[in-house]
C-alpha cells in the first residue's frame, strides 16, 4: 500500500518506536497489547486443550490443575477458549480498523485537499455515518445480512470510516496552506504526489493515535454483539459469547463471566494507554520548531 | 537634547540579570543590563532576535514567565521604588498605570469580543477612581488624542472593524490612559505597513512632546531607531554592547557589531554598494563563550577578547557614549 | 524587448470573498488590475508595495499557481496560460519560487536530501547518483555544511532554512526565480548574507528575478528596475536609482519618504499622507490613491489615470503626467 510506503519513507514507524520507548504509559500499553496479540496468534500452540472439546463431567468446574481457569457449562476449558476467543477479537478489530484507516484516511485527505463541493458532500456523508453508534450499526448490518465474521467487520468499518476521515481532514486543511505544498506545485508535482508524499506523512501521527483507540472500540463492539447473540455463532469461542454463557450461569459459577470480562478489560486498558501515550508524545514532537 | 531640561530620572535599571532554565540549568538571557531614562526621552533598545531586548522589557514589567524564568539580580527603580521587590498584587497596580506596555501584534493584543471604547475605559476603571461616565469621557478624549477618525462614532466598534494601524493607536490610547511615567513599546510598528508605521511613529513623537512621557522603544530596525530615538542601547547576546545619544551612535559607531550592522543594511537613499554581511551566528544561549560574546565573529579580535568579557566603558571624547569592547573602548577610554 | 525573458501583459484577478455574518454576502476583491511589466534576461526586477497591493498575487499568477482571470504571460516567448499540462510541467522547470517564511517552506517530515532530490526524480533528470551529486553541489552553492542532506528542517535556523529553500528552487536549473519577500522574515545580519548569496547566484547562473518586497532599501540594493503597486495596479515603473531618487507618482514618493533610513538626519517624513490604505474590497473611485494624495483633483476622483510612458523605461499612471509629458516627466504641479 502506498501508505505503508509513505510511512516507511518518512521513518514514521521508527519514530513511533522511539516515542514508545520514551513514554512509559505508551510502552506499558504496548506491552500489554503485544502480549495479548501474541497469545492470540499462538493460541493453537499455547492452549492446553481443544476449545471445542466438551466434558460433561467437568461442567461448571472451578479452576483445577489441568484447567487453570475452570470449565464452562459444556465442560470446555475456559483458558483455551479465552486464547482462541482472542483470535476472533484480534482478527475482527484489526481488519476493520485497517480498512477504515485506508478508506477513511484517503477520503479525509482528498476531501481536505480538494475542498469545495466535494468536501462538503463528503463531510455530510461522514456526518450521517457518525450519527450511528457502532453497536446500532452492527445490529442493522447483522440483522439484514446475517451474523458472519465478514458482516461484523463491515459494520465496524462503516462506523470507523467517518472518524478517521475527520481526523485526516483536519491537519490536511492546515498543511495544504503551508508554503512547501505550493513549492511542490511550482515544481510540477502532481496533486496525487502532493497528497501521498507530502500531506499523508504529516497526518499519519494523528491517525495512528486514533487507530489504537479504535481498536479498543472494535473489540468492545464485537464482544457486545456476540453477547447479544448477533456476533460470531457458537460453538466458536468469542469473548462476548463466553460472557453471555457466564451470564446465563452466573448463579452457579460466577467465574465463567469474570474471566472473559477481565480479558477484554486488559486489552482495552492496554490499547487506551497506548493511544494516550502516543498522543502525548506525538504532539510536542510535531511542534519542535 | 531635552536631557538637560528635565533631569529627573524616571526609570533606572541597574545590573539586571534575567535567567531561564533549560534542561535543568539556568542561563542568563539578559546579563547585567543597566540604563536610565528621564522624562521626555525615548531610549531605543535595538538588536536582533535573541539579543534579550524583549526579555528586558518583560523583566521591567515583572512579566517574565515564572515556570522557567527568573530575575536573578539587579534593581528596576521606578522613581526610586524597586519593582523587582514588589509582589504580584503590588505590581498589578503599577502595570498599566505607572508603566504601560505596547505590544507588536495589534491583532492579538486587543480583546476581539469587547468594543474598543470599553477596553480603553477599562484601564481607567481599574486603576483610577473615575466613575463610569467619567471613564468613558476620558476614553473618548484619548481616542481623539491618538487621532482615531470619527472617534465618537467608532467608540463602540470592535477591533476587527479597524485596520492594523488603527488598532495600534487604540493600544497606544490604552497605554496612555493612566498617564504613565514610562511606556515600553515592544516592536509596535514592525507588523505595520511602511506608510502606516510612519504615521504611528509621528503620533508617538507628538505624544511624547505633549505629555513628556519617557519611552523605551524596542526594535530591530535601525532606520526606525534613527527616526524616533534620543538615545540608543544596542544589545547582543544578552549584553548592552553600546549605548549613546542617537547622533553619536550613527556617526561614530564604536562597537564592531554596531559598525557591522550599519554596514549590512541596504538603504533606499543610497546607491547599491556591496553589503558586507556579518559572518557566523549568535552563539546559542546554552553555549555562550567565556570572553566577549561577539569575539568569534569580530574582525578586530585579539587574545584578550576571548579571555574575559569587557566592561561597558565611556569613550574619552564623550562620556554619554559607552561601548563594551576591549579594542575600541579598552578601559583606557580610547575613542576612535 | 527582444531579450525579455518574461513578458506580462494585462494581468487581472478578482476574488470572491465572503462577507457578513455567516458569510452571507459576496464581495469582489480586485487583487490585480491590468498589471503589465517585463523582465530582461539576467535582470532583477522588483515589485514593491504595501500589504494588499497585489504583488504576491502577481508573482503567483505568473507561475500559474493562481489562475488569473485575464492577461497573458510569456516566458521566452511561450505563453504560459495557453500551455497544456505537459508543456506547463516543462515550463515549470524553468521558473521557480522562493518563499518568505522559512518555517513553512520545508516539509518537516522529509530530510533536506529528500526535499532537494524529489524535483529531479519527478522530472527524471538523471540517475540516482547524478541526482545525489546535484544535491551536494547545490547545498554547497548556498553555503550549507556537508551532511546537511541527512538532517531534518527543524535542525536548522531560519537563515539556513531559507538557504535550503533557495537550493530547492535551483535544482532544476531554472532561468527565472520569483522571490516572494525572501528576506523579510530574517534578522538584519542574516538578510545581508542571503542577499549576497542571491546576488552571487544571479551572476554565476545568469538568473533573472522577480523580487517581491515591501522594503525599498532591499529592492534598491538588489534590483535594476522596479514597479510600484497600489491596490492591484502598477502606479509607476522605472529603473532603480531614478525611481527612488526622483519619484513621479505621489505614492512612490510617500513610500520612499516613509521608509526608515539609518540616519538621524533623515527622519521619516509623512507629509500629508493621512488615512488608511483603502481596502481592495471597495477601492475609491477614479485613481485609488486620491483620498491620500496631496495633489488630488476632481479629475483624480472621477477617472482612473491612463498609463503614460514618460520616457523609454519609465511609466506612470497619474493625472499629474498626462499623455505627452515626454522625457523629463514634467508635471502639472511644480511642487512635487
Amino acid at each position: 500500500m502506498t501508505m505503508l510506503a509513505a510511512t516507511r519513507e518518512t521513518g514514521a514507524l521508527a519514530r513511533l518506536g522511539r516515542s514508545l520507548l520514551r513514554n512509559k504509559m505508551a510502552s506499558f500499553g504496548a506491552g500489554i497489547v503485544l502480549l495479548m496479540a501474541l497469545s492470540a496468534v499462538f493460541a493453537p500452540w499455547l492452549s492446553p486443550h481443544d476449545p471445542l472439546e466438551q466434558d460433561v463431567l467437568l461442567r461448571l468446574a472451578g479452576p483445577s490443575a489441568g484447567y487453570p481457569l475452570g470449565n464452562d457449562s459444556f465442560g470446555r476449558d475456559i483458558l483455551s477458549r479465552i486464547l482462541w476467543g482472542g483470535r476472533v477479537s484480534l482478527y475482527v478489530s484489526t481488519v476493520s480498523v485497517l480498512i477504515a484507516i485506508v478508506l477513511g484516511g484517503a477520503l479525509g485527505i482528498l476531501s481536505g485537499y480538494i475542498g469545495g463541493l466535494f468536501d462538503r458532500v463528503t463531510m455530510a456523508a461522514m456526518d450521517v455515518l457518525l450519527s450511528f453508534p457502532t453497536l446500532v450499526m452492527g445490529l442493522l448490518v447483522v440483522a439484514m445480512l446475517g451474523p458472519t465474521v465478514g458482516n461484523l467487520i463491515l459494520a465496524i468499518t462503516l462506523t470507523a470510516i467517518a472518524p478517521f476521515a475527520r481526523i485526516a481532514r483536519a491537519p490536511t486543511l492546515t498543511i495544504k496552506e503551508r508554503d512547501f505544498i505550493e513549492a511542490g506545485r511550482a515544481l510540477g508535482f502532481s496533486n496525487l504526489r502532493i497528497m501521498v508524499v507530502h500531506i499523508l506523512p504529516n497526518v499519519v501521527d494523528e491517525i495512528l493515535v486514533m487507530a489504537s483507540l479504535w481498536l479498543a472500540t472494535a473489540i468492545r463492539t464485537e464482544a457486545s454483539l456476540s453477547f447479544i447473540g448477533l456476533g460470531v455463532r457458537p460453538p466458536t469461542a468469542t469473548w462476548g459469547g463466553m460472557i453471555r454463557e457466564g451470564f446465563e450461569n452466573i448463579l452457579d459459577q460466577p467465574l465463567l463471566a469474570v474471566f472473559p470480562s477481565v480479558a477484554i478489560l486488559i486489552v482495552m486498558f492496554g490499547l487506551n494507554m497506548l493511544g494516550d501515550g502516543l498522543r502525548d508524545t506525538s504532539d510536542p514532537k510535531l511542534r519542535h520548531e | 537634547m531635552n536631557e538637560k531640561v528635565e533631569n529627573a530620572r524616571v526609570l533606572e535599571v541597574e545590573g539586571l540579570t534575567t535567567e531561564f532554565r533549560i534542561d535543568g540549568r539556568w542561563y542568563p538571557a539578559v546579563r547585567d543590563v543597566s540604563f536610565s531614562l528621564v522624562r521626555n526621552e525615548t531610549l531605543a533598545l535595538v538588536g536582533e532576535s535573541g539579543c534579550g531586548k524583549s526579555i528586558t522589557a518583560l523583566s521591567i514589567m515583572g512579566l517574565v514567565p515564572r515556570a522557567n524564568g527568573r530575575i536573578a539580580a539587579g534593581r528596576v527603580l521606578l522613581e526610586g521604588r524597586d519593582l523587582v521587590t514588589l509582589d504580584e498584587s503590588a505590581m498589578e497596580k503599577v502595570r498599566g498605570s505607572a508603566i504601560s506596555m505596547i505590544f507588536q501584534e495589534p491583532m492579538t493584543s486587543l480583546n476581539p469580543v469587547l468594543p474598543i471604547g470599553f477596553q480603553v475605559a477599562e484601564a481607567l476603571r481599574y486603576h483610577t477612581k473615575l466613575s463610569e461616565p467619567q471613564a468613558r469621557a476620558r476614553a473618548l478624549e484619548l481616542l481623539e488624542q491618538v487621532k482615531i477618525p470619527s472617534a465618537v462614532r467608532r467608540f463602540n466598534d470592535y477591533p476587527h472593524q479597524f485596520s492594523g494601524g488603527m488598532r495600534q493607536r487604540v493600544m497606544i490610547a490604552i497605554a496612555l490612559a493612566c498617564s504613565p511615567k514610562v511606556i515600553l513599546a515592544d516592536e509596535p510598528t514592525t507588523a505595520l505597513d511602511v506608510t502606516i508605521q510612519a504615521q504611528v511613529l509621528a503620533l508617538l513623537a507628538e505624544l511624547k512632546v505633549e505629555t513628556g512621557l519617557a519611552m523605551i522603544f524596542i526594535t530591530h530596525n535601525l532606520g526606525v531607531v534613527a527616526s524616533i530615538a534620543d538615545r540608543v542601547a544596542v544589545m547582543y547576546a544578552g549584553d548592552i554592547i553600546e549605548i549613546a545619544p542617537v547622533d553619536a551612535l550613527f556617526q561614530h559607531p564604536t562597537h564592531p557589531y554596531t559598525e557591522a550592522l550599519l554596514a549590512s543594511i541596504p538603504r533606499v537613499d543610497r546607491d547599491a554598494t556591496d553589503l558586507r554581511p556579518i559572518p557566523g551566528q549568535v552563539p546559542p544561549i546554552t553555549a555562550m563563550p567565556q570572553g566577549c560574546r561577539y569575539a568569534e565573529r569580530c574582525p578586530l579580535r585579539e587574545p584578550r577578547c576571548t579571555a574575559s568579557s569587557p566592561p561597558l566603558v565611556a569613550l574619552a571624547g564623550d562620556p554619554a557614549h559607552r561601548a563594551r569592547c576591549w579594542v575600541r573602548a579598552g578601559g583606557e577610554g580610547r575613542a576612535i | 524587448m527582444s531579450d525579455a525573458i518574461l513578458e506580462v501583459e494585462g494581468l487581472s484577478k478578482t476574488y470572491a470573498a465572503r462577507r457578513g455574518f455567516m458569510g452571507g454576502q459576496i464581495a469582489m476583491v480586485r487583487a490585480l488590475s491590468d498589471v503589465s511589466f517585463s523582465v530582461s534576461a539576467g535582470e532583477a526586477f522588483g515589485l514593491v508595495g504595501e500589504s494588499g497591493c497585489g504583488k504576491s498575487t502577481a508573482g503567483r499568477a505568473v507561475l500559474r499557481l493562481i489562475e488569473a482571470d485575464s492577461g497573458t504571460v510569456r516566458f521566452k516567448g511561450e505563453s504560459i496560460f495557453d500551455a497544456d499540462a505537459a508543456r506547463l510541467r516543462r515550463l515549470r522547470r524553468q521558473m521557480q519560487i522562493v518563499f518568505q517564511d522559512p518555517y513553512s517552506s520545508l516539509n518537516p517530515r522529509r530530510t533536506i536530501g529528500q526535499t532537494l532530490s524529489e524535483p529531479m526524480r519527478v522530472h527524471g533528470t538523471g540517475s540516482a547518483r547524478e541526482i545525489s551529486a546535484v544535491v551536494r553541489e547545490v547545498l554547497g552553492e548556498v553555503g550549507m555544511p556537508r551532511g546537511a542532506a541527512e538532517k531534518y528542517p527543524h535542525e536548522f535556523s531560519g537563515g539556513q532554512r531559507q538557504r535550503i529553500g533557495i537550493a530547492r528552487a535551483l535544482v532544476l536549473r531554472p532561468e527565472l526565480i520569483i522571490a516572494d519577500e525572501p528576506v523579510s522574515a530574517l534578522d538584519v545580519s542574516i538578510q545581508a548574507q542571503i542577499l549576497v548569496l542571491l546576488r552571487n547566484l544571479q551572476q554565476q547562473r545568469h538568473l533573472s528575478f522577480v523580487f517581491i518586497s515591501h522594503d525599498l532599501g532591499v529592492v534598491r540594493h538588489f534590483c535594476r528596475s522596479v514597479a510600484v503597486m497600489y491596490l492591484g495596479h502598477i502606479v509607476e515603473r522605472g529603473p532603480v536609482p531614478a525611481i527612488f531618487d526622483e519619484p513621479l507618482h505621489p505614492y512612490t514618493r510617500a513610500l520612499r519618504n516613509a521608509s526608515p533610513v539609518p540616519d538621524p538626519a533623515a527622519k521619516v517624513t509623512m507629509a500629508k499622507l493621512e488615512g488608511e490604505v483603502a481596502s481592495a474590497l471597495a477601492p475609491p473611485s477614479g485613481c485609488h490613491f486620491h483620498p491620500r494624495c496631496p495633489h488630488a483633483t476632481d479629475l483624480c476622483r472621477r477617472v482612473y489615470p491612463p498609463w503614460v510612458e514618460v520616457s523609454k523605461d519609465r511609466g506612470v499612471a497619474c493625472h499629474l503626467y498626462p499623455a505627452g509629458s515626454a522625457a523629463t516627466g514634467e508635471s502639472r504641479e511644480t511642487t512635487p
